[in-house]
């Protein structure tokens, strides 16, 4: 046994060191190529990269021209000939590609080896264009960035674009400065020139609001067409008139609809077709879904350039004029190209010229891009292109480092933090790392980390309380989440607004969490030992039972409601005019660019110490002396059941309280199913904080609810920078949370039994 | 006394079947659906979902509770038909091709599943459930990142310029794989019914003659025979399903009924062998079947593997009948442990006690609420989003209830002094 153990012991010590020997090749590697980056013969190896790949996507954009020309010419011929409709599509399209490929290869042999003469004109005609390129581009990322701030504050706080433009009445000016209130900046000299595009903004987001309405109105009304149509045959004969007419009488509230009169007869008359061939009728209902707003992506198209961006480019027009002005005398048959030719030539050669940086790897890729490489020989080319990779050499150097600490350590690690705990802490110091590396803004990434602490941390909470009674993982705790959504509706249902709305939804969620939770914690109490399966479908069930009760419940605020069935409450309801982020921006102050959200780390803060001075008081000790030994605790005089329902009341009120204070931080309550999957959420963002089934503490949820929403957002990030595409950072918090979930699951000791 | 206690605790016992026929028949009426209708969807469901609910009945004699992790198994076979389709290979050859796919990597998945299902032992059911969450995630990955890049697929199924699998795929037309199975032979359902009665009379009377059967038995067979030919000959249910005045006329596609009646043999006849008494034994107790002898953890990594499998191919006999021949490439597995666990529920059958009569009944309750709950409550109303909501209750409702019935006996038991392993594993 032993022997076996030690054999496995140097088999994994021999691995890491392995590991650590090729890590730190790896990482001198991408030193050296770090270094050779300032070097003297790297930067002109780089410029005649440069003026190789300015030429060939001169001569390049030449030889397509050329190339499609013979294309062309050659299907006229082919055209001409008597027997062309005899030819197959896939005869006619191989000779004319062939054809093609033959002036190209000609135009290529004619071009790519151009002579330049007149070398150091062309060389500085270069430098000219990169410099204001590089002005104008800074320039305009500074104005676009100004610009996007302001976009994003107006769309996000301006409550209603239409009033907004009646208030207005047509004057740009006013329509300026009643904006300016919702974004201070507007109003500065300097952002003058914006006045136009934000105008037009204005009227674009009001009719956009008018659509969207229109769009909801329109599919209640084809809802309740639905409802009221019991049998859509008997309409089949009608003509367009009479159908209207029908429909008129059996739908109430049609009425109002003469403005949709075509949308709905096309409709109907799908309805109809479909009830003829005996298919089910159903109304596609607008999935809502998670609504991700987050970020508002800005629209640039609203954005107009200031005065000295518009000489800046124009400093940008003359240096190109200049350049191809050179150009034209090295390959003198540009000069014949037609306009569109010119113009798409001329979007390579900026792009080649200027990429956006003057960092080496963006330099470097945008001539690579252009073939730049040819114009350097064999080892010159690859020390080029090392240190152009130097970036991507180092993280994976990192990686291969911390798997190689994996291995060493490997017995210490998983005895002190459990296999999961591990890798996921490793992996957060490498998603860290990588940040740095990938150049994403670390201050804003550290603001949205604290955020969505201060979002997620309430509802972890609920989860310790639990854990702590013995009932486990409280999967069930999204029937406190949904007493909670009901006080935030009631406070909109009355209109309630800041503080006190804040405080009303929190008080009236707990409250209803309590009977709901008691009732809840006796049905666990009959259950014992399986009460992980049972809350789970219990919240599950419970979840899609409040479905029925969202569309029953007798609210009645227009604002709420579903507005022509008059009845059921709506899927999404923002919070922006009543309190959303009051928590989060409450005293809230910014230190080296990084926002920190002083009101929900102080409420979250302030929630966790009262949960540990209530762990600390005879009744949490009781408490968790019921969690961690049934037995032991009953024969000292406990009562187990009592136990448990002080710990399930508690985890379902602080559920109540962390899904307003979550729905706050997210600006918006969302209702029916989406409350599904927030005690999968919770549970694991405890158990990576290292709690277990039996044992949970405050430090538990502290670190795990940072430990989990640090990994998903420095994971969202640097996979979007990393691979194209989004679902990558689904996917992981998809694995992540249910892994750790199973793993805590294997550690209940069920191998035991036998 | 004896007899009416024993009917008591029949009706106890299928209280939850009792009230969803009572439902279902309640939804039919107040619906106000056709009949014709009803009844040909409710035949197009119960010969769709029928063989992933039967998979699910060994896991449960084994005492492994309701194996959600048949997920996995759908997830083995739309990897399958995935590849068929980017080989394309049509017809009946393209289901056996999936289906000799979905073998080895089912068998492979279902043998993981036992093997950590056997470290949460008296967790199964939750433990199965998450696990084929976190094998969603790991589908996903492998569809939208594997897919196309590392593993080569045909441009037919990937998307061009970007990676993974397209969102949707299809089925019909060239692809040859919509209704392959169950087009082969479709046959009008009264000629089934009236084969089917001449079967139950056959067998009857087969039985008799080898006297093992009671006369009772065998009177009970031939007057159960009489009457399905009977009722057919009701014209108002004759026209039901013959399609007269102008309503579809219902056909059975008999190769997949004939599928799932080899399941349903399959799931009889290896309860009879070794291997079947071993999963008896072990569903039993597994102290007992540990001290005589038979090797627990591997009996139950066993039954996973063949549910696993069975799903599989359920899923295949799904996709190829379901809907109007797309495949949801990243959402077709979701609901079906959701759906099929549900439905063995309401037919009766419990956390540890599961027959083919129980999963067959039950599909055909669940399916029936499922067609009617739109237009009922759309009627009962005034709003058919309710009726979209009241399915998805019933679906976790049902799970939700049984699982309490269950836990409850459990504690019951365990109070009158029975063994009950959730105990025993607690402490």
């Amino acid at each position: 046994m032993t022997q076996a153990r030690k054999k496995k012991l140097t088999a994994r010590i021999i691995t890491a060191i392995v590991l650590y020997v090729l890590a730190a090749i790896l990482i001198l590697v991408s030193v050296f190529g770090f270094f050779l980056r300032g070097s003297d013969s790297i930067q002109n190896n780089l410029n005649t990269m440069r003026t190789h790949a300015v030429l060939h996507a001169a001569s390049g954009g030449l030889v397509d021209s050329i190339a499609s020309q013979a294309r062309s010419d050659k299907l006229k011929e082919l055209r001409a000939r008597k027997d062309f409709r005899t030819l197959g599509l896939d005869e006619v399209n191989s000779t004319c590609d062939a054809a093609a490929a033959a002036a190209r290869a000609e135009a290529e042999a004619l071009y790519s080896n151009a002579t330049v003469q007149n070398a150091a004109g062309l060389e500085n005609a270069i430098n000219a264009m990169e410099k204001a390129m590089s002005v104008y581009g800074g320039l305009r990322e500074k104005e676009r960035a100004v610009y996007s701030d302001l976009y994003v504050s107006l769309v996000e706080n301006v409550p209603d674009w239409t009033d907004l433009l009646s208030a207005a009445q047509e004057d740009d000016a006013k329509l300026f400065s009643s904006l300016a209130t919702w974004a201070e900046d507007l109003s500065v000299p300097a952002n003058a020139h914006l006045q136009d595009g934000f105008v037009k903004l204005a009227h674009s987001m009001a009719e956009k609001e008018q659509a969207a309405d229109d769009a909801e109105l329109l599919q209640q009304l084809t809802a309740s067409m639905v409802g009221a149509v019991s049998d859509w045959t008997e309409l089949s004969e009608l003509d367009d008139e009479a159908l209207w007419e029908a429909l008129n009488r059996e739908v109430e509230g049609f009425s109002a609809a003469e403005a949709f009169k075509t949308d709905l007869l096309k409709k109907a008359k799908e309805y109809i077709s479909a009830a003829e061939k005996g298919e089910t009728i159903a109304v596609e209902t607008k999935d809502e879904g998670a609504a991700t707003v987050y970020d508002t992506v800005t629209d640039y198209s609203f954005f107009t350039a200031s005065d000295a961006l518009n000489a800046a480019s124009e400093g940008v027009e003359s240096a190109y004029q200049q350049l191809w002005g050179e150009l034209n005398e090295i390959i003198p048959d540009l000069a014949n190209l037609d306009k569109k030719m010119q113009k798409t030539i001329r979007t390579t050669l900026e792009n080649t010229v200027w990429s956006g940086g003057i960092d080496y790897s963006s330099r470097y890729n945008a001539y690579a891009a252009q073939e730049g490489s040819e114009a350097l020989s064999g080892s010159a080319a690859f020390l080029m292109q090392l240190s152009a990779l130097a970036r991507n050499i180092l993280i994976a150097g990192i990686a291969l480092c911390l798997l190689a600490s994996l291995f060493m350590f490997w017995d210490t690690l998983t005895k002190r933090f459990g296999i999961p705990r591990t890798i996921i802490t490793l992996f957060f110091i490498y998603l860290c790392l990588a940040a740095v590396l990938y150049d994403i803004s670390v201050p804003m990434m550290l603001s949205n980390v604290m955020i969505r602490m201060g979002m997620y941390g309430i509802l972890v909470l609920a989860m310790m309380p639990g854990i702590q009674c013995g009932i486990g993982l409280n999967m069930g705790m999204t029937i406190g989440c949904i007493a909670g959504l009901l006080g935030i509706v009631l406070s909109l249902q009355f209109n309630m607004t800041g503080w006190y709305g804040l405080l009303f939804s929190c008080v009236s969620g707990a409250i209803l969490a309590l009977p709901l939770g008691w009732a809840y914690s006796k049905l666990l109490n009959r259950m014992k030992g399986s009460e992980m399966t049972i809350s789970t479908y219990v919240g599950f069930s419970f979840v899609a039972l409040m479905c029925i009760g969202w569309m029953m419940l007798p609210f009645n605020n227009p604002k709420i409601i579903w507005l022509l069935s008059g009845h059921g409450l709506r899927v999404t309801h923002s919070l922006l005019g009543s309190y959303a982020h009051l928590l989060d921006e409450f005293l809230a102050f910014e230190v080296l660019g990084v926002t920190v959200p002083t009101g929900l780390l102080l409420f979250l803060l302030v929630c966790c110490l009262l949960m540990w001075l209530f762990s600390r008081s005879r009744t949490g000790i009781a408490m968790s002396a019921v969690g961690s030994n049934p037995r032991f605790a009953e024969a000292s005089g406990i009562s187990v059941n009592k136990m448990r329902t002080i710990g399930t009341v508690l985890s379902t009120m602080i559920a109540a309280v962390g899904i307003v204070i979550y729905s706050q931080a997210f600006g918006y309550a969302q209702l029916y199913t989406a409350p599904r999957q927030l005690g999968f959420i919770a549970a694991s963002a405890i158990l990576i904080g290292g709690a277990t089934v039996r044992k949970a503490k405050v430090s538990h949820v502290i670190f795990g609810v940072f430990l989990f929403e640090g990994v998903l957002v420095l994971g969202q990030q640097i996979a979007n920078a990393a691979v194209a595409g989004g679902g990558l950072s689904e996917v992981m918090r998809i694995m992540i949370s249910n892994g750790i979930i199973l793993y805590a699951l294997t550690q209940t000791g069920g191998a035991s039994r036998e | 006394m004896n007899k009416q206690s024993k009917v008591i605790n029949h009706i106890k016992s299928y209280a939850v079947t009792y009230l969803f026929i009572a439902l279902s028949v309640f939804f039919i009426i107040v619906s106000r659906l056709d009949l014709n209708y009803v009844a040909s969807q409710l035949l197009l469901r119960l010969n769709r979902n029928a063989f992933i609910v039967l998979a699910l009945i060994i896991p449960i004699v084994a005492g492994m509770g309701i194996n959600f992790a048949i997920t996995i198994g759908a997830m083995a076979a739309q990897i399958g038909l995935l590849l068929t389709i980017s080989w394309g290979v049509t017809g009946v050859q393209g289901i056996l091709l999936a289906g000799a796919i979905t073998l080895p990597l089912a068998a492979l998945f279902g043998f993981l599943i036992g093997k950590l299902l056997n470290r949460m032992k008296g967790q199964e059911t939750i433990g199965s459930l998450i696990l084929g969450y976190f094998a969603n995630g790991a589908y996903q990955l492998l569809f939208l990142f594997i897919f196309g890049t590392f593993i080569p697929l045909s441009d037919k199924v990937t998307i061009v310029g970007a990676s993974g699998v397209q969102n949707t795929l299809n089925l019909t037309g060239s692809v040859g794989l919509y209704k392959a199975l169950d087009g082969i032979l479709l046959v009008p359902f009264s000629i089934v019914a009236y084969v089917i009665a001449g079967l139950i009379a056959v067998y009857g009377i087969i039985q008799y003659t080898r006297k093992s059967f009671t006369a009772q038995k065998l009177a009970f067979c031939l007057v159960g025979a009489a009457l399905i030919a009977g009722i057919l000959q009701i014209p108002a249910v004759a026209n039901l399903f013959s399609g007269a005045g102008g309503r579809q006329m219902i056909r059975v596609p008999v190769v997949t009924w004939l599928l799932i009646g080899c399941l349903c043999l399959f799931n009889m006849l290896i309860m009879r062998t070794r291997l079947g008494q071993k999963f008896r034994a072990v569903g039993q107790s597994q102290t007992v079947a540990n001290a005589a002898g038979i090797n627990v953890d591997r009996t139950r990594v066993i039954a996973i593997m063949i549910s696993t499998v069975l799903a599989g191919w359920g899923q295949i006999v799904f996709m190829q009948s379901d809907g109007i021949g797309t495949f949801q490439t990243y959402a077709a597995h979701e609901q079906v442990g959701l759906y099929a666990g549900a439905a063995i529920l309401v037919g009766g059958a419990s956390i540890d006690r599961a027959t083919n009569l129980q999963a067959l009944v039950g599909t055909f309750l669940f399916h029936s609420l499922f067609i009617t709950a739109q237009s009922a409550a759309s009627n009962l109303f005034g709003d058919s989003a309710v009726g979209e909501y009241f399915r998805a209750f019933l679906s976790y409702g049902v799970i939700a209830i049984a699982l309490v019935i269950y836990a409850w006996r459990g504690a019951k038991k365990h109070k009158s002094g029975g063994v009950d392993l959730t105990k025993v594993e607690k402490n």
